[in-house]
């Protein structure tokens, strides 16, 4: 399929509608463009060659990657903080990833190896797409592994595998102030900010202590970043928060659709809010092991499946949410987190006390320990 | 950027990650095409934001492509400073407490920039000890510039998150400071025992 031929089949689209659109009621849906072709990936094929001809190098354009890094250099000298910058369009609906594609697509050289997860999973739809814009338009090389990938776009997951000093980590986040579900004005956050004024958050975990025993946030686990600012970690699990802290990666959080960029460099204190007789606790899975590949030190998601001979009755049963360490643990059952280091036993993900502490009498202890 | 020798997208990117390397990991350097200093205005200045600049050849390329907003350094986002002895990084915008990151980049041209410490070998170089985010426990940057200029931007970053990114571009290499470093002056340099 050539440019041209894109470009006639589109006018003729548009002529049909012209020709019928007398009321709207009688408008054809747009079918998109017909492409000859007996499988998707023939059809793909048929996409690459001219058709990217015209287009700037990783797609954006030279302008907006000034701005993109401009505030990305600031997010870094600023940890924590949530520096504006002005979000373009990009090919897909804000709140796609468009901030992480901005970002990534901003960093990324012909160099580079580019890795992509959504939830975990390299295969997702979006995740595969996103992929592919970089592929294609950055003649980047991709890769599902984590170890060998210099730049990792992700939503909503940090992985498994230990993250070294060269790789880039970057997260796409819908919500970016952590303040937000305590006060919806902005203008009034960014005061707080200003001011490291957090007495509504600590009023809002205190209230959820009252009311569960424990602090139960799922995700966005508000975070202090370097002593200073209140960070969201973006809806990464409580599991993958400690990951952020004295890292040996980069890691840069970008909003399209709030048009905001803020960074945790490597090497800075990262602490989850918590009280000191309330731990903060990473999410907890008793007895439980990855039904493919055995594993208990991961992150794992519940899935309710119809299985063989179960009489269409659902099942529940546990699986690996990291989809790529999963396959590689399926072969090697005994593969440690940290395998493709030099160092060995790295202190990655929950490294924080897995039980909460529920008892005054340990919370006394505790204080007329440290006092 | 044509005019000053650089490929507007594969230097700029480049010096980029260099950029990225060092303000993440205060303390390392990193080689950018030549000139540093011109590969890191052409890489961040356009005009939608202010710069100051004695560079007329830099600034002629920028203003031939539509891309220059000058401003005096005391008002302008991004200082390109040339004369050291004529410049006070204290007059440099630093932001506010609620938009810090209006706080103005420093782009310093010298001659010699290095992660190690100076010594005998190199009297010229000023090192500082610095600690912080991205900063592993202690490390040092050794600029040749004057102490006082080191000092300068020490007291100007004691009013964090309020501040200004100092980069050093030596002519084929970068290193920096961003605000939320501190700094302190290592004892001497240039030590009566060392010499």
């Amino acid at each position: 399929m050539t440019e041209h031929e894109q470009t006639g089949l589109a006018d003729d689209a548009s002529a049909e509608t012209a020709t019928e659109g007398g009321t709207n009621d009688n408008r054809q849906p747009d079918r998109g463009t017909p492409i000859r072709a007996e499988t998707v990936d023939a059809a793909l094929d048929a996409l690459h060659g001219e058709g990217m001809a015209g287009y700037s190098y990783a797609y954006l354009d030279e302008h907006t990657k000034r701005e993109v890094r401009r505030a990305t250099l600031k997010a870094i000298a600023i940890p924590g903080h949530q520096v504006p910058y002005a979000s373009r369009p990009m090919p897909l609906a804000r709140g796609w990833g468009t901030g992480g594609i901005q970002v990534s697509l901003s960093v990324l050289g012909p160099d580079d190896t580019f890795k992509v997860i959504d939830q975990g999973t390299d295969g997702s739809v979006n995740a595969a797409n996103i992929r592919r814009l970089a592929e294609e338009t950055a003649n980047v090389s991709t890769t599902t592994d984590t170890t060998e990938a210099d730049v990792i776009q992700t939503r909503h997951r940090i992985p498994e595998e230990v993250l070294c000093d060269d790789q880039l980590l970057v997260l796409q986040v819908p919500v970016t102030d952590p303040l937000r579900k305590v006060d919806p004005s902005d203008a009034a956050n960014r005061k707080r900010h200003a001011h490291r004024n957090y007495g509504k958050m600590w009023v809002h975990l205190y209230e959820n202590v009252v009311e569960w025993g424990e602090i139960n946030i799922g995700a966005s686990y508000p975070t202090m970043v370097a002593g200073r600012y209140l960070m969201s970690p973006s809806p990464i699990p409580r599991w993958d928060t400690p990951k952020l802290d004295d890292a040996d990666h980069l890691s840069i959080f970008a909003a399209g659709r709030e048009a905001r960029i803020y960074a945790v460099p490597p090497n800075t204190r990262v602490k989850p809010l918590a009280f000191e007789d309330r731990q903060f606790t990473v999410e907890r899975f008793p007895d439980r092991a990855c039904h493919l590949c055995g594993s208990e030190d991961t992150f794992l998601v519940e899935l309710s499946e119809t299985r063989d001979g179960s009489d269409g009755r659902f099942e529940t049963c546990y699986v690996c949410n990291d989809t790529s360490f999963c396959e590689k643990r399926h072969s090697d059952p005994d593969r440690p987190k940290d395998h493709h280091l030099d160092r060995e036993g790295v202190d990655w993900g929950p490294g924080t006390p897995d039980v909460p502490r529920t008892t005054a009498d340990d919370a006394a202890s505790e204080r007329g320990e440290s006092g | 950027m044509r005019p000053l020798g650089f490929d507007p997208v594969a230097d700029t990117r480049r010096t980029f990650r260099a950029l990225l390397r060092v303000m993440s990991r205060p303390g390392t350097v990193e080689r950018v095409p030549r000139p540093a200093d011109r590969a890191v205005i052409a890489t961040l200045v356009d005009h939608e934001i202010t710069v100051s600049t004695d560079d007329e050849r830099l600034a002629e390329t920028l203003a031939d492509q539509g891309r220059l907003a000058s401003a005096p350094p005391r008002e302008a986002d991004v200082v390109h400073v040339l004369a050291h002895d004529r410049f006070d990084v204290r007059e440099c915008k630093r932001g506010t407490l609620v938009e810090p990151a209006t706080g103005a980049t420093v782009v310093y041209r010298v001659e010699d920039v290095r992660a190690e410490p100076g010594g005998e070998a190199s009297p010229a170089l000023t090192t500082a000890r610095l600690c912080g985010p991205g900063v592993d426990g202690e490390t040092t940057l050794s600029v040749s510039v004057s102490p006082e200029a080191l000092r300068a931007l020490g007291e100007v970053q004691s009013s964090y998150p309020r501040g200004v990114d100092a980069i050093f571009a030596a002519p084929d290499r970068l290193g920096a400071i961003p605000r939320s470093t501190t700094l302190e002056l290592a004892s001497n340099t240039t030590t009566p025992e060392a010499i």
